[in-house]
């Protein structure tokens, strides 16, 4: 197949998995181009799936997979985009490959340099909660498996090179330079979550036992920093009261961001029960302003959780988190909007803030390098609201998941066929017109 | 002049000075026809509060009668009587009417001809003297965000159309904490609903303090403090108004300050050392800390100190600042409080002023009229060519510049009350923690409720003093003894006023738990840099 009718995917999240799927399994070359060290993105962080419950992981792994086996798909991990020149049907992209100082070929991901390296930095896959080496893969699932030195965290000592039965580690590597040319762009980039301590009253960073929810989904997994064990942050206690604030830093105006993420009430929801599941004695409160539970399912669900596990929903945003003297348990000050009373929940172990998820602040320097333009929010513009939700400003790049719109799993995997089915018309085009036929 | 009269109010006690005035009468005694009498149980009633409002109201002066000494019905009203009057007279001075325009006499029931002449004389010299210097009938102003502006448009001017009624401002609120029966979730909530009257005639409307806590955390940033000081003026059109501590001594003081002609002697504060200019760059806006001074005396409060201090830092950093005779109250209080009208006055008054004396950069020890002069004036009266800045961005610039030189080391412990007007409403937290930080010795421990987060002093702009005031005020003093500091700087004068007005009330609270000395941040700099102040001097003013 010519390289014309290949397509650049920005990102490896679960929506640009599936469009590469959906590409390559049609017979277009792919390039997934990521830049941590792993494909899987903000689903291979997550412990469960809403409204099913499943495994997040272990629904993901096999794409992840599935992707690094395909012919047609080509991983470009770790690395970054430099320039995107062309048009339709003919871009040329320069792509850089960040030094993992690991020689991909030969790294087998045994993990034993990781037992041995003397260094231990907070990891990123685990939002900073739990520790990895200066050697280390993201997470045990990651694809591909290969290990990446962090150079800036590394102090030499070349431990992990003496220990290396492959002889993979490569501290002589350079940075790489990669030319594409491609027939078509999707852009899959996801989404950061909002840092909400500047929402002072809420004690995030200051106050340890206040976490957020995409931290949380990394403490109480199996895979994660404390194994899985529902324990309170600050001291390792046993959690008997657990508390969930909306809307952090969403549907605002002075902080965060006006829009709704449009998850938040449906994973709380899920974390909710993972709770009740771990911990049936743990009291769990959801602090909401209205259940936006829209899906298919979700309603269902979240009925299930008042009935069957006896989730407590509150209506209200509360007013301030307050660490009670002497304990590092939590009180929460709130106004129960239905009652009209204004009251405190005492001896809270765990707040989990439901913070907005934003689109990447790095759209705005990708958006310059597609030409594309941006949204005020920074999520990629649409040519139609309605009728082209995946096309770009620019004709032959397209976009899918979060960094279109906020929307959960099941939206960004059939966003992602929509994206990859108009890539294929589009690279159709192209082949049609170099065999000499008109539109 | 011939056909002035003098217009006299007459406070008589029911006991002594009414029953003179009967006995003068019944033994048909003549005297001149100038008293208006108001027969008050006793001459201990009568407030600075009802004298001022006498004069705002077209008196020329005014008498107070009581028992003589030892024969107080209530055994020691005309003592406390005696303390009031004199507290008033400086008052009366520093406002320029005089304090010859106010007499209290001693009249027991069996001196009707003592009463007879104490009226002769008083109008004689009041005739002497011509009328009060007061214009008694002020123009209407025309004003900004009057009383016609429709709820409807309050709701959208203050955002409060986005309100999700999610309950975080009422469940932030110090107030509703302590009274669940004022929220301004609710208080929104009836405004949205359209219920005017219900907004207009709530008590909550005067319970809120505009600390602007429920603003910072508000979510939508509805501007509660502004729907709140526009409703107060929209019920005050509608003649309703809330409850005034010290029965609103302090507004009238505001109020007369307000009118063209008066003509104050405010300048008595100065040490005679110190150096003012008339006309010049920078201006020391002193505010009513003159007024303080004499008002919250008792308290052991010396609020002119703070103006002090100011003065002697500026004058030991090389600067001799505009200080004018002719400044008036920046009309902070008047504003949040529903009298939009008086507080144009001021503000035109002010800016006049200002204007004339070609300043071009106003420092503030009050963080009020730091908000007034820099938020207010441009708002209701267009642009201002002048700069403003609070006493902690000055110091904070005279640090950097190396103007200030600390004697040596304070060692102490001290803790920081954000005032609510400097902090969320001019977002200032850093300079006055720069500026304390930056005296050799001196340790910052905070309080748990910092910044952001700071619980207010418990009363602001003079309204509604009561239960959950003094509640809150026990919680702050609490925490702020719970530092373990030996010193609680403030860096504004009402927040000082406040705490230690606590401090020397009898409350449901065991002293030592709360005792701590308070002083202003320009107070302590004066005192790190050692321009102490002469005591006896003081205490002469």
């Amino acid at each position: 197949m010519s390289e014309k009718t290949a397509v650049l995917i920005i990102g490896g999240g679960i929506a640009g998995i599936q469009a590469s799927l959906d590409l390559a399994g049609r017979g277009f070359q792919v390039y997934l181009l990521e830049e941590t060290p792993t494909i899987g993105g903000r689903m291979a962080q997550l412990d469960k799936t809403f409204p099913t419950m499943d495994c997040s992981i272990c629904i993901l792994a096999p794409k992840m997979m599935e992707c690094f086996r395909h012919p047609n798909i080509k991983l470009i991990t770790y690395s970054e985009l430099k320039e995107v020149k062309g048009t339709v049907g003919d871009f040329h992209v320069k792509i850089r490959k960040k030094p993992r100082y690991v020689d991909e070929t030969k790294c087998t991901g045994c993990a034993s340099c990781t037992e041995h390296c003397p260094i231990e930095v907070p990891s990123e896959f685990d939002m900073r909660l739990g520790m990895r080496k200066a050697i280390y893969m993201p997470m045990p699932q990651a694809v591909p498996r290969c290990m990446t030195i962090d150079r800036e965290n590394c102090i030499e000592c070349k431990l992990c090179s003496k220990i290396c039965r492959a002889g993979a580690v490569d501290f002589s590597q350079q940075p790489q330079d990669i030319d594409l040319n491609v027939g078509a762009v999707i852009v899959a980039t996801g989404f950061d979550q909002y840092d909400p301590s500047e929402i002072v009253e809420y004690g995030y960073q200051r106050l340890r036992n206040v976490l957020t929810a995409l931290e949380f989904e990394r403490w109480v997994c199996a895979s994660g920093p404390v194994g899985g064990h529902l324990l309170r942050p600050a001291d390792g206690g046993i959690p008997k009261k657990i508390a969930f604030i909306q809307c952090v830093g969403s549907r605002g105006r002075k902080f965060g961001t006006p829009f709704c993420s449009s998850v938040c009430c449906m994973y709380a929801t899920k974390e909710a029960l993972i709770i009740r599941e771990h911990a049936p004695d743990v009291q769990v409160y959801i602090f909401y302003n209205e259940l936006r539970a829209f899906g298919k399912g979700f309603q269902e669900f979240i009925n299930r959780a008042r009935q069957d596990y006896g989730v407590n929903y509150i209506r209200s945003r509360p007013g301030e988190i307050k660490e009670d003297t002497g304990k590092k348990t939590l009180t929460i000050w709130y106004d129960d909007t239905l009652t009209r009373e204004i009251k405190t929940l005492a001896d809270v172990d765990l707040v989990i803030l439901c913070s907005a998820l934003l689109p990447r602040s790095s759209n705005r320097k990708l958006a310059e390098l597609l030409g594309a333009e941006l949204d005020d929010y920074g999520f990629f513009r649409i040519t139609h609201p309605l009728l082209a939700p995946v096309d770009t400003t620019v004709p032959g790049i397209y976009v899918c998941g979060y960094c279109q719109s906020p929307k959960d799993i099941p939206d960004s995997v059939a966003q992602a066929s929509a994206a990859a089915a108009r890539a294929a018309e589009a690279l159709a085009l192209v082949q049609v017109q170099r065999l000499g036929g008109g539109t | 002049m011939s056909e002035y009269e003098p217009r006299i109010v007459g406070f008589l006690c029911n006991w002594c000075g009414y029953a003179g005035a009967d006995l003068a009468g019944t033994s048909r005694l003549s005297y001149p026809t100038n008293i208006r009498i108001i027969r008050v149980m006793c001459s201990g009633r009568v407030e600075p509060a009802f004298i001022l409002n006498a004069f705002e109201n077209g008196a020329d002066g005014v008498l107070v009668a009581g028992c003589h000494p030892g024969d107080c019905h209530y055994r020691s009203g005309n003592q406390h009587a005696e303390k009031r009057i004199e507290k008033t007279k400086k008052l009366l001075d520093l406002l320029g009417i005089g304090s010859e325009r106010l007499r209290l006499e001693w009249v027991s029931a069996s001196e009707g001809e003592k009463f007879a002449s104490v009226i002769k004389d008083f109008t004689e010299k009041l005739r002497g003297k011509g009328p009060s210097p007061l214009v008694k009938d002020l123009q209407p102003v025309p004003v900004q965000h009057n009383a016609t502006e429709s709820i409807h448009d309050i709701l959208k001017r203050t955002k409060a159309l986005y309100c999700q009624e999610c309950g975080k401002c009422s469940s932030s609120c110090p107030v509703t904490r302590l009274d669940p029966t004022y929220s301004p979730r609710l208080a929104v909530e009836k405004a949205l609903m359209g219920l005017e009257d219900a907004v207009l005639t709530d008590k909550g409307l005067w319970s809120c303090l505009t600390c602007y806590l429920c603003r910072q955390r508000c979510p939508l940033d509805i501007e509660y403090d502004e729907l709140i000081r526009t409703c107060r003026a929209k019920a005050e059109a509608k003649g309703i108004t809330g409850q005034c501590s010290h029965e609103g001594v302090l507004f009238s003081v505001s109020r007369l300050m307000a009118s063209p002609e008066t003509k104050q002697n405010r300048m008595d504060w100065i040490p005679p050392e110190a150096e003012i200019a008339k006309t010049g760059k920078l201006m020391y806006f002193v505010g009513c800390l003159p007024y303080f001074n004499v008002v919250f005396d008792d308290i052991g409060v010396r609020n002119i100190e703070i103006a002090q201090s100011m003065l002697r830092v500026m004058n030991a950093a090389g600067i001799k600042p505009v200080v004018l005779e002719e400044e008036r109250c920046c009309g902070h209080d008047l504003s949040f409080s529903g009298d939009i009208a008086s507080f144009t006055r001021l503000a035109k008054i002010n800016s006049a002023t200002i204007k004339k004396s070609g300043v071009t950069k106003i420092v503030t020890t009050c963080p009020e009229c730091f908000r007034t002069l820099k938020l207010d004036y441009p708002e209701f009266l267009g642009r201002r060519k002048f700069e403003v800045v609070h006493a902690s961005e000055f110091l904070s610039e005279l640090i950097d510049n190396g103007k200030i030189k600390f004697a040596g080391k304070i060692d102490q412990k001290v803790s920081y009350q954000d005032p609510c007007r400097l902090g969320r409403h001019m977002g200032v937290y850093d300079l006055p923690r720069k500026v304390m930080t930056s005296i050799p010795g001196i340790e910052l421990v905070e309080m748990e409720r910092n910044r952001q987060n700071s619980l207010c002093c418990g009363v602001s702009a003079w309204m509604g003093c009561g239960r959950h005031s003094k509640q809150m005020q026990i919680e702050r003093l609490t925490e702020a003894k719970d530092t373990n500091a030996g010193l609680l700087v403030t860096a504004c004068p009402k927040c000082q006023i406040h705490l230690n007005c606590a401090l020397s009330e009898r409350l449901p609270v065991e002293k030592e738990k709360i005792a701590i000395e308070t002083c202003d941040l320009s107070v302590l700099v004066a005192r790190a840099m050692n321009l102490t102040l002469n005591s006896t001097e003081m205490n002469k003013k």
